[in-house]
């Protein structure tokens, strides 16, 4: 758990988080929350200075008027770092971290089909994962989103 | 009905030939579809041998729900089988959407896109039940065809 706690520290430290929205969940996770404002200033650091160099998944969540998304970052050494951040429902504008994960393209366009965030720098692309005829403002996991929508 | 083509529709039930497709199956029911082609089960004994084309092929094994994605290539391959063609419909979620129906990207059963000769239920169908499939899809052909003859007799 060194290693892990020195990371926490650092990040402390560098970053100015306040210490209750970071934790070491167990041995080799560390999970921290973020507002959008700083997110870009700690990718950087995670990817930079402690060598986050693996994107393991973006997961989105619908969280009632907020949209929040969970970018796993992992090191070669099995240390993950979760980190969460979210954005107003009725603003999801995100901006692309393709530049440092080139397949994060991938995660971000399944975040503008499914949960209808607005990438900002995706590259141009086809549409991905749903089909080319689906409804352009529907977002099928997104919670208030039914079935019934479709027919 | 002329010589040659009784020859044919004999042919054709004594030798049908399938081509097995998964249009969105979680792969339980294809294994089971490998698993009554190859010698354990060995539906090759009623004639039924895999064709890699759909041009080949008399039957069409469908397993899954049918995403939006693969439907149009479902059509697609349907389209390309020659008349008379059949299709059976293996798994539950081949039968009726399965737990998957209402699901955003699933269309329902393989009945909603194109029409279905036999349904095999099962969670994924056994080898054993898809063999009483395809024998009883045989029968009722052979059925029907002697009815056929009955009348021009």
């Amino acid at each position: 758990m060194v290693k892990e706690e020195n990371m926490k520290q650092e990040i402390i430290r560098q970053l100015n988080v306040p210490e209750d929205k970071i934790r070491i969940v167990r041995e080799r996770r560390i999970s921290l929350e973020a507002d959008y404002a700083v997110f870009g200033k700690i990718l950087d650091f995670a990817v930079k200075q402690l060598r986050f160099d693996y994107l393991c998944a973006i997961t989105g969540l619908d969280d009632g008027d907020r949209l929040s998304f969970i970018y796993e970052l992992a090191q070669g050494d099995g240390i993950m770092l979760s980190l969460k951040t979210s954005v107003p429902k009725s603003h999801p504008v995100l901006k692309t971290v393709t530049p440092y994960f080139l397949c994060a393209d991938v995660y971000e366009r399944e975040l503008v089909d499914l949960f209808g965030a607005q990438v900002e720098g995706l590259p141009e692309g086809n549409r991905y994962p749903l089909t080319d005829d689906w409804p352009k403002d529907q977002f099928p996991l997104r919670k208030d989103w039914t079935p019934d929508l479709l027919k | 009905m002329g010589v040659i083509s009784r020859v044919v529709t004999w042919a054709r039930i004594k030798s049908p030939w399938v081509l097995h497709f998964n249009t969105g199956a979680c792969n339980a029911c294809d294994i089971e579809i490998v698993a009554a082609l190859t010698p354990r089960y060995d539906i090759e004994r009623f004639g039924a041998q895999l064709k890699g084309t759909p041009r080949h092929a008399d039957v069409l094994l469908c397993s899954g729900p049918v995403t939006r994605q693969i439907e149009d290539r479902l059509v697609r391959i349907y389209r390309q089988m020659p008349e008379p063609k059949f299709v059976i419909a293996v798994g539950t979620c081949a039968c009726s959407g399965g737990v998957f129906q209402d699901c955003y990207n699933v269309k329902s059963g393989i009945d909603a896109v194109i029409p279905v000769s036999a349904y095999v239920p099962g969670c994924p169908a056994s080898p054993k039940a898809l063999i009483n499939a395809i024998v009883k899809l045989l029968k009722s052909l052979e059925e029907s065809e002697a009815k056929k003859n009955a009348k021009a007799v």
